[in-house]
């Protein structure tokens, strides 16, 4: 008779005989809870309990900090400059190191086969994003580079150099897309808009500031010509000294190649369509003017 | 959750990277692709949508508040209970006159990508004239500078000999004083000055002596 190997072997057997698993027959494995440290106490820390000799410092009243005993203080004594004028109403770009979403990748929290959008990395948590405190998106860092081997299509808000160099070597694309602060609310939380009832508004174009920098192909921009973006990834490629793949003959090249309109919030949603959660239903407009005014 | 969007057979825009036009078309249940992925689907927090006992307000009673009637309460109904809300679908977009504020707000606040474009190029290039009229100024100035350089060098060499001539002339002057007169005269007085208009007056006698002179070597009068 063949001796079959019975499978999980001596684990399985100690699992059936050893008393169940509780709280009472647990303990951590040693060396991963430290004792904490706690100051003042004993024979020799007691006594003030680490306070000092009377004054403010033993009874706990010196002032306010940055006060220097009655002299004008640094933060006073220094004049004010306007470095940070307005810094309350910039643009603020939540970054992602490359590191980072491979490690979410990795834990299967973001799907590479399908295009990677905010919306998915808010739902893999991965981001926090906060659009009502001036957050216009994500921008991709390059820490990290080392480690990222993912083939991905993803679409962030900025993108530093050497990060598109990452992905691109990777066989992957990266687009910049510019969302307004309502368009960036729904897309990061796009259930509770969907709840309100409200037709998907369109995606307004970037200020006169930011359009330079969505129709460069350098940036990888969603304005930009597709043309100069090929170009821009064959320099890319030899700036860095990396062969390009050639995405068209991947399996996945149909899902790396969609994009979105810039018009568009959602894939395979269009500007002007009302999602309905509780029956499962989209409902379309069927006016003209209000066609019209939705395909811009 | 990550395929949620894409599982349904919907319309897309595809862009192509060999450079082709934009083209629409359905795309399939999203395929395996032969990849062992590990996709953590995890189940999201459940939607409270509360279609048991909807709370829909009664429009014609007094009782209820103001803001149970508006539009904007409608469509929160028909998106949360649906077509059971009682709320006509077509009443969830802008009615037309709404439309045309939209529209003309966007027109105002958030002009078309063309006319976008035309206004950052024309900043760009009045920038850009700015500059370059500018710099040529600079330059233009900065040619010339050598020459303003010597120039100013030889007003400044002219002037201090000019003084220096000026001083000599007044030392002359008061030696020749002193000389006549005997003592060290003030040469603001009354005596200086009439001294100084002599001396003038023979100076210029004597020029014109030997100017009459050398006119008459050149052209001497003829006496009929």
């Amino acid at each position: 008779m063949s001796f079959t190997k019975k499978p999980g072997g001596k684990a399985l057997d100690l699992l059936q005989h050893l008393p169940r698993i509780t709280l009472g027959n647990l303990r951590p494995e040693p060396g991963t809870r430290k004792p904490e440290k706690r100051r003042g106490r004993g024979q020799h820390g007691g006594n003030r309990s680490g306070r000092g000799h009377k004054g403010e410092r033993q009874r706990g009243n010196r002032p306010r900090l940055g006060f220097e005993g009655g002299q004008t203080p640094f933060y006073l004594a220094i004049p004010k400059y306007g470095y940070n004028e307005g810094h309350s109403r910039r643009p603020q770009y939540q970054p992602l190191t490359l590191r980072r979403l491979q490690y979410l990748i990795d834990l299967g929290r973001l799907d590479p086969t399908q295009p990677i959008d905010l919306t998915q990395m808010v739902n893999g948590r991965g981001v926090t994003i906060q659009p009502l405190k001036r957050d216009y998106g994500v921008q991709l860092v390059e820490e990290g580079a080392g480690v990222f081997a993912a083939k991905v299509n993803i679409e962030v808000q900025m993108a530093s150099e050497a990060a598109i160099a990452a992905i691109e070597r990777n066989g992957g694309i990266v687009t910049t897309g510019f969302y307004d602060p309502r368009s960036l609310a729904i897309l990061c939380k796009p259930v509770p808009f969907f709840i309100s009832g409200q037709p998907i508004p369109k995606r307004m174009f970037p200020g006169e500031d930011m359009v330079r920098y969505y129709t460069d192909a350098a940036n990888r921009g969603y304005l930009a010509d597709p043309g100069k973006i090929q170009k821009a990834r064959v320099a890319l490629a030899q700036k860095y000294g990396y062969v390009l793949p050639d995405i068209s003959k991947d399996e996945l090249f149909h899902m790396l190649s969609m994009r979105k309109d810039p018009r568009q919030i959602f894939f395979g949603l269009l500007p002007g369509w009302v999602v309905n959660m509780p029956e499962k239903k989209i409902l379309k407009p069927t006016d003209e003017k209000l066609l019209q005014y939705y395909s811009t | 959750m990550a395929a949620y969007m894409l599982c349904r057979r919907t319309a897309m825009f595809c862009w192509a990277i060999r450079g082709l036009s934009s083209i629409k078309s359905y795309i399939p249940v999203s395929a395996q692709c032969g990849l062992l992925q590990q996709i953590a689907h995890y189940n999201p927090k459940p939607l409270k949508l509360n279609l048991k006992n909807p709370y829909i307000p009664d429009k014609d009673s007094e009782n209820t508040p103001e803001w149970q009637k508006t539009a904007k309460y409608d469509r929160k109904l028909f998106g949360r209970y649906g077509f059971s809300s009682g709320v006509n679908p077509a009443e969830l977009w802008p009615s037309h006159a709404q439309l045309e504020e939209m529209i003309a707000e966007e027109r105002e606040w958030n002009p078309p990508l063309e006319v976008l474009l035309k206004n950052v190029e024309a900043k760009e290039m009045e920038a850009n004239a700015k500059r370059l009229g500018r710099e040529k100024l600079i330059a233009g100035n900065m040619a010339k500078m050598p020459k303003m350089v010597a120039d100013w060098r030889r007003e400044k060499r002219e002037a201090k000999l000019k003084l220096k001539e000026e001083k000599a002339r007044r030392d002359r002057l008061l030696a020749e004083a002193r000389e006549r007169f005997g003592y060290a005269l003030d040469p603001r007085s009354p005596k200086f000055l009439e001294m100084v208009s002599d001396i003038e007056k023979e100076e210029k006698k004597k020029k014109n002596d030997a100017k009459t002179k050398q006119t008459e070597d050149h052209f001497p009068t003829i006496y009929f």
